[in-house]
C-alpha cells in the first residue's frame, strides 16, 4: 500500500516535469492535461519496471513507448501531430543524474594522473555515460517506435477503432 | 480546386514559409515534406523540398502545365514551439478538404506565430516546478526542491533575457546554466540539507535539448542522415554549454 502511494507521488511529479516542458515548448494549452497523464504513466512504468528489478535502460525503453503509442491516441482524439504529446511528455525520464555524474567524472579525469583511484574513476565515468547514451537512445526509439511499426506518412491515416 | 488555380510563385514562396516555420518551431524533416507536399497538392501542384538546417530550397512543378518554380530560402534561428507545429499540422488538412485561398493561408499563419499560449510568468513557474519535480524524483526532499525551484526560475528568466539582447544562442544556454547552478550550488558549498547535490544536478534540467536529440533520431531513422547528424551536434553543443555553466559555479565555489 506504501508502494503504491509512493508511485502515485512519483507519477504526479512526472507530470509536472512533464508539464512543465510542455509550457517551454508553447504545446497549446487544451492538449496540456493530456502531455501531463502522458507523463505520469510513462515515468509510472518505468518506476514500476525498475522496482521489478529491470535495468533502468530496458524500464525508460518501455515508458517511453507506452507514451509513443498514446501520444498516437491522443494525436487522433485531439487533432495534433503525435510529436507535441510525446516529447515534453518523455522528457521528464532524461538520465539527469547519470549526465551529471559522466560530467562531474570527466573533470575529474582530466583533473587527475597518476591517483590510486583513477582507474575506479575511470569505471565509474564510463559506467554513467554508457548508461546515459542508452537510455537518451531508448527514450528516442521508444518515442518514434509506433509511427515506424504503423508505417504511415500521418496518423491520419491510421485506421483506429472509431472509424 | 474548381476555381482559377493560384500562381506557382505565390504557392511557391508560400510553401517556402511554411516549410521554414515548421524548421525553426521544431518539426522533423519527415513532417516539413509531408505537409509542404499536402499543401501543394491542394492547390494543384507537386513539389520538391530540399531541406537542411537552416535553409529550404524548393521546386514546384504544377501538374497540368509547364509552369515551374524554384527558390531557396534561409529559415529563421530555431526556438521550439509546438503552437506552430500542431496550428500548421491542422491547417494542411483543413487546406485539403475547404480549399483555402492563399490570403488565408497567410492569415493564419500570422495568427500562429502570434500566439503565445502561456504568459511569461507562468511558463517561469511551470519550468520551475518541473526542476522541483526532477530534483524529487532523483531523490531531493523540501528543501533541494525549493532551491532547485529558485534556481530554474532564475536561470530562465536570464536565458529569456539574453536571448532579448540577441547573444549566440549557445551563450544563452550558457548564462542559463551558470545562474541555475550559481543558486543551486550554494546547498552544496555549505552542505544544507540532506542531499544537496540533487539540486546542483537537476537543476540545469530545464535547458537539456530534448527536442533537437529526439529530432535527430527521427531523422536518422528516416534516412535524412545528414539532417539528423546536424540537429545531433546541436544538441551537443547545448549540452557543452549547459556542462560549461556547470563547471564555472563548481570553479567559483571550489567544490
Amino acid at each position: 500500500m506504501e508502494d503504491a502511494v509512493l508511485i502515485l507521488e512519483k507519477g504526479f511529479w512526472f507530470a509536472a516535469a512533464a508539464i512543465g516542458f510542455a509550457a517551454l515548448f508553447n504545446v497549446p494549452r487544451r492538449v496540456l492535461w493530456v502531455v501531463g497523464l502522458l507523463g505520469a504513466l510513462g515515468g509510472i512504468t518505468k518506476t514500476l519496471l525498475i522496482t521489478q528489478h529491470q535495468s533502468v535502460i530496458v524500464a525508460s525503453l518501455a515508458g517511453s513507448i507506452l507514451i509513443g503509442i498514446l501520444s498516437v491516441i491522443a494525436a487522433h482524439g485531439k487533432h495534433a501531430p503525435p510529436l507535441i504529446f510525446s516529447i515534453p511528455a518523455v522528457i521528464p525520464m532524461v538520465p539527469g543524474a547519470y549526465m551529471y555524474r559522466m560530467m562531474l567524472g570527466f573533470i575529474n579525469l582530466t583533473a587527475t594522473l597518476n591517483s590510486e583511484n583513477y582507474a575506479q574513476l575511470l569505471y565509474d565515468t564510463l559506467h554513467n555515460a554508457l548508461n546515459a547514451v542508452f537510455i537518451l537512445m531508448a527514450l528516442a526509439l521508444g518515442v518514434s517506435a509506433p509511427m515506424l511499426v504503423t508505417r504511415k506518412e500521418s496518423v491520419k491515416n491510421l485506421k483506429l477503432k472509431r472509424n | 480546386m474548381s476555381d482559377s488555380i493560384p500562381d506557382v510563385k505565390k504557392v511557391g514562396a508560400l510553401l517556402l514559409e511554411i516549410g521554414g516555420l515548421l524548421m525553426s518551431s521544431g518539426a522533423s524533416s519527415e513532417r516539413i515534406r509531408i505537409t509542404t507536399n499536402r499543401i501543394a497538392e491542394a492547390f494543384g501542384y507537386s513539389c520538391d523540398l530540399l531541406i537542411t538546417h537552416r535553409a529550404l530550397m524548393i521546386s514546384v512543378n504544377s501538374n497540368n502545365s509547364n509552369e515551374f518554380f524554384s527558390s531557396l530560402k534561409r529559415t529563421s534561428p530555431h526556438g521550439v514551439n509546438f503552437t506552430v507545429v500542431s496550428g500548421i499540422s491542422k491547417m494542411s488538412w483543413k487546406i485539403v478538404e475547404e480549399n483555402w485561398s492563399i490570403e488565408l493561408i497567410k492569415e493564419e499563419m500570422a495568427r500562429l506565430k502570434s500566439i503565445s499560449a502561456y504568459p511569461r510568468w507562468l511558463t517561469l513557474v511551470l519550468v520551475g516546478l518541473a526542476g522541483s519535480a526532477f530534483c524529487f524524483l532523483f531523490g531531493g526532499a523540501g528543501l533541494e526542491m525549493a532551491v532547485t525551484f529558485t534556481a530554474t526560475v532564475a536561470g530562465l528568466y536570464v536565458r529569456q533575457e539574453s536571448h532579448k539582447l540577441k547573444f549566440n544562442p549557445y551563450l544563452n544556454v550558457f548564462f542559463g546554466s551558470v545562474t541555475a547552478s550559481m543558486i543551486s550550488g550554494l546547498l552544496s558549498k555549505f552542505d544544507w540539507g540532506t542531499n544537496p547535490e540533487t539540486a546542483f544536478a537537476t537543476s540545469v534540467l530545464f535547458l537539456i535539448p530534448g527536442v533537437p536529440l529526439i529530432n535527430s533520431f527521427t531523422d536518422l531513422m528516416d534516412g535524412n542522415i545528414m539532417n539528423g547528424v546536424i540537429r545531433g551536434f546541436n544538441g551537443l553543443m547545448i549540452a557543452l554549454a549547459i556542462a560549461l555553466g556547470m563547471l564555472v559555479s563548481l570553479m567559483i565555489y571550489q567544490m
